[in-house]
């Protein structure tokens, strides 16, 4: 690529503070001056849902909640259930993948066959069948959609794994006497680390809109409002036709992150010449 | 070719086998199917009249035999086409009966969305291709790197709000008993909907394998005999770019029934993803079983033909 060796540009940094913002409003929300998410402004005289105004940046919802504190509040629920969703699947599909890919034999074949079996489910199925057979809270519902990154990331991982331990530096770490501990923590996870960090921020895109997915199918946390319960909210035949903003707020508060998520994987990855990234 | 062919199916096999005994386990163990077929009753171990009930309602279904005879029993079933009987105590249908009303709905989406996501982004691809890095390529690939970044929830509630409510060119609601045509007519906004994506994701790789393959030098050779540019395009460098296109269409099914399971809810059409929502609801795990292991083999299946077509079109894959 020779767009890699000008940098990661302009629309990388843009993204990533787009990110920070976001992310900094949802930690900070509670004591940012914002409406009361909770709060019901209902106008004498006049029946909401009312439009954008002044008061209201989005507009409000059919109970005179104000959409535009709903969406950053919202955003704590749907950030934490991406971020948690994707360490989890980093955490163990890293450590599957690199642990099959430096042992080889038998290992890797169970893991293989373990990744395999997963794939095998398409990805949404998968969440639907863990979030109906156990309950419905924040851990779980990111857990389940962690599962769904485990394979992706285990054969990224173990794919960069076979690469780096034929190198000579991890043949000299043995040559010295180094234990396989040793060789896995200092020589090749931080070589692995960085393929994945591109794939980490494309994981996290993915699994807030899976959230979503199951916001629709009303298999998403039962407490608490995420992006993909708001935008459910508006998303009736009747709402949309008389007061579309309650749906398109946290749309376009989702399409922004998504966007900066995934392009500022994809520029990660292009600049760090990743192959390997299948999903 | 043969025995490639012949490992491949055995390997999906295996690997249904493996998804089925991990989902109807998970279902056994972890729900109670006693509660969903007599309600509260099933609680109560202390009342001989419901402990009656109970023993008869274990030995109707089955629940008293051992998890891996039930297995067995429900796998030998499913063979036959037989997919179990709906844990209700009102006498619900079995769930053969569900699936064959409604999977072709679902199916009909399926087809229909890849279909459209086909025929949109082979020709979005040549002309992104035959103007690489000029300005009408940089739209488009901007134009997809956005449908790719907008979830089918949220496309299916822009859609719905331009499309159905503001032009008013399409049905907003699914109607299941109206002639065939028009359903086909309703199920154009939600294949639409699971297609603009799929397109852009299609679009984007064969339009990086055309510009690969356009600087071959059988391309040269047939620009230098005089072919016209759109003939060498279609003749010439469509054919040998297809290879990941194949690839990722079989991987990216499993996001499509994702995907249809969602937009069928949010615009009404009575598919499997309505059934597995309402069964969920009411832990009635035959018929879940049911559409997970439907989706999941459809999902399967289409892999290993998306294999066995690129092994016939790239004979090399054969080892």
């Amino acid at each position: 690529m020779t767009a890699a060796r000008r940098g990661l540009g302009f629309g990388f940094w843009l993204s990533i503070s787009w990110l920070i913002v976001i992310s900094l409003a949802a930690i900070f929300a509670p004591w940012l001056p914002l409406k009361d998410p909770g709060e019901n402004y209902i106008v004498a005289g006049a029946r909401p849902p009312y439009g954008p105004s002044s008061t209201h940046w989005l507009g409000t919802d059919q109970d005179a909640r104000d959409v535009f504190a709903r969406t950053i509040f919202g955003a704590r629920t749907s950030l934490v259930i991406g971020f948690g969703a994707i360490s989890f699947g980093i955490i163990l599909g890293g450590t599957l993948g690199v642990l099959s890919g430096y042992f080889r034999g038998w290992t890797d074949r169970i893991a293989s066959i373990v990744m395999l079996i997963l794939l095998s489910f398409p990805g949404l199925i998968l969440a639907i069948l863990i979030t109906a057979l156990l309950d419905r809270g924040l851990a779980t519902i990111a857990i389940t959609l962690g599962i769904l990154g485990v394979a992706p990331v285990g054969r990224l991982a173990r794919a960069s794994t076979l690469v780096f331990a034929e190198r000579d530096f991890v043949t000299a770490a043995r040559a010295i006497g180094s234990s396989n501990r040793r060789i896995i923590v200092r020589e090749l996870l931080p070589n692995v680390v960085i393929p994945m960090a591109a794939l980490s921020l494309l994981g996290m895109a993915i699994a807030i809109v899976a959230e979503g997915g199951l916001a629709f199918l009303g298999l998403s946390v039962d407490e608490g409002v995420t992006w993909g319960k708001l935008i459910l909210l508006g998303a009736g035949t009747r709402d949309l036709e008389r007061a579309p903003w309650i749906s398109f707020g946290p749309i376009s508060m989702l399409f922004l992150t998504v966007l900066a998520l995934n392009y500022a994987g994809d520029r990660l990855r292009d600049y760090f010449d990743v192959k390997d990234i299948t999903l | 070719m043969l025995s490639y062919v012949a490992q491949r199916l055995t390997l999906a096999v295996c690997l249904l086998l493996a998804v089925s005994a991990l989902t109807f386990s998970g279902m056994n163990l972890l729900g109670d199917p006693l509660v969903n077929i007599l309600g509260p009753i099933a609680a109560d171990t202390k009342n001989p009249n419901s402990i009656a009930l109970i023993e008869a309602a274990e030995a109707e279904y089955h629940l008293d035999k051992s998890l891996p005879e039930r297995y067995v029993r429900w796998l030998g079933d499913l063979v036959r086409g037989d997919l179990g009987v709906q844990f209700s105590s009102t006498g619900e249908p079995p769930v053969s009966n569900i699936i064959k009303e409604r999977a072709p709905r679902t199916a009909v989406l399926l087809v229909m969305a890849q279909s459209l996501a086909v025929l949109i982004s082979i020709p979005w691809a040549l002309l992104a291709a035959s103007r690489a890095r000029r300005p009408a390529d940089r739209i488009s690939t901007v134009t997809s790197f956005l449908l790719i970044a907008l979830p089918n929830f949220a496309l299916a509630v822009i859609l719905k709000y331009l499309l159905a409510i503001k032009l008013g060119w399409f049905p907003i609601t699914y109607t299941a008993n109206d002639p065939f045509l028009s359903r086909i007519y309703q199920t154009f906004l939600p294949a639409l909907t699971i297609a603009l994506p799929a397109a852009a994701v299609y679009q984007r790789l064969l339009r990086t394998d055309l510009i690969t393959t356009l600087q071959e030098d059988f391309i040269l050779m047939a620009r230098a005999k005089g072919v016209s540019k759109w003939k060498v395009l279609l003749r010439h460098a469509l054919r040998p770019s297809f290879f990941s296109f194949i690839t990722v269409f079989g991987i990216n099914t499993g996001a499509l029934i994702g995907g249809s399971l969602v937009v069928e809810t949010i615009f009404r059409i009575p598919g499997l993803g309505t059934t597995i929502v309402e069964a969920i609801i009411r832990d009635d795990f035959p018929v879940v079983l049911a559409v997970v292991m439907i989706a999941t083999s459809v999902f399967v299946l289409v892999n290993v033909l998306v294999d066995i077509l690129y092994s016939f079109l790239d004979p090399r894959v054969k080892r």
